[in-house]
């Protein structure tokens, strides 16, 4: 393992026909198993801050065990914060306030500040309503007060975002990006898939269903567990593409599908910075890069991409490590027809969680048809790339009746728990093994 | 500094920094992929030997993209550019297309150098050798067929509706070769390597992990086989029957999937 405990690895077919334009390739970011916090700030500053949003909604008092399983869960994530770390706990309605430190600070975690907050917790009650913008932005304020190298918060919540535009959540979040990522939690089945799903895609973290309030704490004991792990904070994919050429796309395929285009950030001469977030030890993420390249003559060689993992500040950004996405130009066609298998799969796989999505919409809007015949390709893809995690939430939704082909029936009644467990887990992926040569 | 085959200015000395060109060692061969000897840097895929990094950082093992960094920069002097001005025009070339006039100085492609045939490269050839085998070759050109795909949609309804002619479909072109070509789509999990793989993007739904099969016939030609395949397969717009091996002409046009048309060409 190298220095900087990062490996960036490239896969992909480099070789293009006369003419050529389209280069893809997969990039997989791997941390070191042992990467010990080489980026840990100074001696005596906690390099890490967490906060705990807890919805309190009215909502939440329905059915009664849902606020008390959020109470156990969030004090079951503040036991696993780890000492020396800033934390602190907010509750969320139509406004947002802070539970714990009740001053709007942020506490230093250790047995008795952990003992005083699972105290603060204890006396939350739900009645109100729900504005996510509101509670993400008190909790922009409280990080802003902290120069903690990583920050992260976890959201629960059980409802829409009701008692705010969709706007005003979206300038909320806009001003929370690259302040701290969050991982969001929907309770029950009352919530909308696409808001939240919106909300961890912007803050960089995970979005996931928790169809019954008795799994809260387990479920927020393993995110806690997963931020404190953490080490390296900011680290960006910089993507330098040669003049004349289009970066169609950069996207991360594993471990789930997010599009990162749009999240482009210059960052010198025909290069860009792309958000990945924090990273754990021994963590491994693939991206999929797309590149639009002018043709050269056959059998020349061009760089295609250059990908380079920074961390930090764009002004001083360290690097991590570096790989390269090539273009030969050759005649010989067994060479430039061959698709690169792991290409191929994350094309598989992002095609999947778009049929997916389309077909769960299509169902919604009533056409049978549309949604047949995404959900049946969708069972097919799953198939063929061995997604059984997703193969038996689409098998809640539809018959299967011959999955090889995606042939497939909708089914009559869907729980609407299946469904949105469906369409939460949609952008999972599986990931394959490398090919040998 | 080096001066890449395009002329421009450029402080890595693997790709150019500007129009990304493999910058070359060798001041005799400009073009020529070689192993640059400052950075340990295989030229991957060409030469097929990668010479272990010799960086401080070593990314990876796969060869086809993982280099070193942070290894000294170049000290060997590149190059320099001529000073090359446009056959057409006249301009002053800054890359490798002229800035007023727009030609390619790359072009035509066989006025590049060839490329050296160390170890286990795979230039590719020109043409067959001629005389190796006199018999005349059979091309098999895979497309997009709108013609076809309306016709299947409006035959087929519903399901045909949720299924989109590609926006974009390179054609691909495979030489036939052998005793027989599978067509189909790869499967893993299957371990079905077809010679003719048509697994997309973009796909075609509608094609069969073994669709069809290419069977070379004692006289040279080709015929067509299907071998049960779930949608069918037509030849000039008839369907085959199941099992029969139609002999096939140059020209012929093998229909099969949503939208997918492969043509056959002799010589």
């Amino acid at each position: 393992m190298t220095q900087s405990g990062f490996t960036v690895d490239v896969d992909q077919n480099q070789y293009l026909p006369e003419g050529g334009r389209d280069v893809s390739a997969i990039v997989t970011v791997t941390s070191s198993a042992d990467a010990a916090g080489v980026h840990s700030a100074a001696a005596g500053t906690p390099a890490s801050a967490e906060i705990i949003i807890i919805d309190c909604s009215g909502s939440m008092e329905y059915p009664h065990t849902k606020i008390a399983e959020a109470r156990a869960a969030t004090a079951a994530a503040i036991d696993v914060v780890r000492d020396g770390v800033w934390f602190s706990v907010i509750a969320g309605t139509n406004t947002a306030w802070p539970v714990f430190p009740p001053d709007g600070s942020m506490a230093i975690a250790d047995v008795s500040s952990r003992a005083a907050a699972r105290q603060a917790v204890t006396g939350l009650r739900a009645s109100g309503g729900t504005a996510i913008g509101q509670w993400l932005s008190l909790a922009r304020q409280i990080f802003g007060a902290y120069p903690a190298q990583l920050r992260h918060a976890i959201l629960l919540t059980d409802g829409k975002n009701q008692h705010e535009t969709p706007d005003q959540l979206q300038a909320a979040l806009r001003e929370c990006e690259g302040v701290f990522s969050c991982d969001c939690r929907g309770v029950g089945t009352d919530w909308e898939v696409g808001e939240l799903r919106t909300i961890s895609a912007a803050l960089l973290g995970t979005v996931d269903i928790v169809p019954d309030p008795s799994g809260l704490a387990a479920d927020f004991a393993a995110m806690m567990r997963s931020a404190m792990g953490k080490q390296v904070a900011d680290v960006a994919l910089r993507v330098w593409t040669p003049q004349h050429a289009t970066l169609r796309f950069v996207k991360q395929v594993a471990p789930t599908v997010d599009d990162l285009t749009a999240r482009r950030t210059p960052s010198g001469p025909q290069a860009g910075d792309y958000p990945t977030g924090a990273w754990g030890p021994g963590e491994s993420r693939d991206y999929h890069v797309g590149v639009e390249v002018n043709p050269a003559g056959v059998g020349l060689e061009m760089l295609a991409a250059r990908i380079s993992l920074v961390a930090g500040p764009p002004s001083a950004a360290e690097l991590l490590g570096q790989g390269l996405v090539r273009a030969i130009w050759t005649d010989d066609e067994a060479l430039s027809t061959k698709i690169n298998p792991l290409v191929a799969h994350y094309t598989g796989q992002a095609e999947l969680a778009d049929a997916i999505q389309e077909g769960l919409e299509a169902r919604k809007q009533g056409n049978e048809e549309v949604a047949t015949a995404k959900l049946g390709r969708a069972v097919a893809l799953a198939r063929e790339s061995g997604n059984e995690d997703t193969a038996k939430l689409l098998a809640k939704v539809v018959d299967v009746v011959d999955a090889e082909t995606g042939t497939v029936r909708l089914k009559k009644k869907v729980e609407d728990v299946d469904e949105m467990a469906l369409d939460t887990r949609s952008t999972k992926t599986v990931r394959v093994k490398k090919a040998q040569s | 500094m080096a001066i890449c085959p395009n002329g421009h200015d450029s402080a890595s000395d693997d790709f150019c920094d500007v129009c990304g060109m493999r910058i070359a060692t060798s001041p005799g061969n400009p073009q020529a992929p070689a192993p640059s000897p400052a950075t340990g840097i295989p030229a991957t895929g060409i030469t097929g030997t990668g010479l272990p990094g010799t960086g401080a950082f070593s990314t990876g093992a796969m060869p086809a993209g993982a280099m070193p960094v942070g290894g000294p920069p170049a000290g060997q002097g590149a190059p320099g550019a001529p000073a090359e001005s446009c056959p057409r025009c006249g301009t002053a070339r800054t890359g490798q297309f002229c800035e007023s006039c727009g030609l390619n100085f790359a072009a035509p492609p066989s006025s590049a150098p060839p490329v050296p045939a160390p170890p286990g490269p795979r230039v590719p050839p020109a043409a067959p050798a001629p005389g190796a085998d006199a018999r005349l070759t059979w091309t098999a050109v895979v497309a997009a067929d709108r013609a076809y795909y309306d016709q299947i949609r409006t035959a087929s309804g519903v399901e045909g509706e949720a299924i989109d002619f590609p926006a974009y479909y390179a054609e691909r072109r495979f030489r036939l070769a052998g005793a027989q070509m599978r067509i189909g789509r790869r499967s893993v999990s299957r371990g079905l390597e077809p010679e003719i793989d048509l697994t997309g993007p973009p796909v075609d739904p509608g094609i069969s992990r073994l669709h069809a099969v290419l069977i070379a016939a004692l006289d040279g030609g080709w015929a067509v086989l299907d071998p049960g395949s779930a949608n069918g397969t037509l030849v000039n717009g008839t369907e085959v029957r199941v099992g029969d091996q139609v002999p096939l002409h140059d020209g012929d046009r093998i229909n099969l999937g949503a939208w997918t048309a492969i043509t056959v060409h002799r010589g």
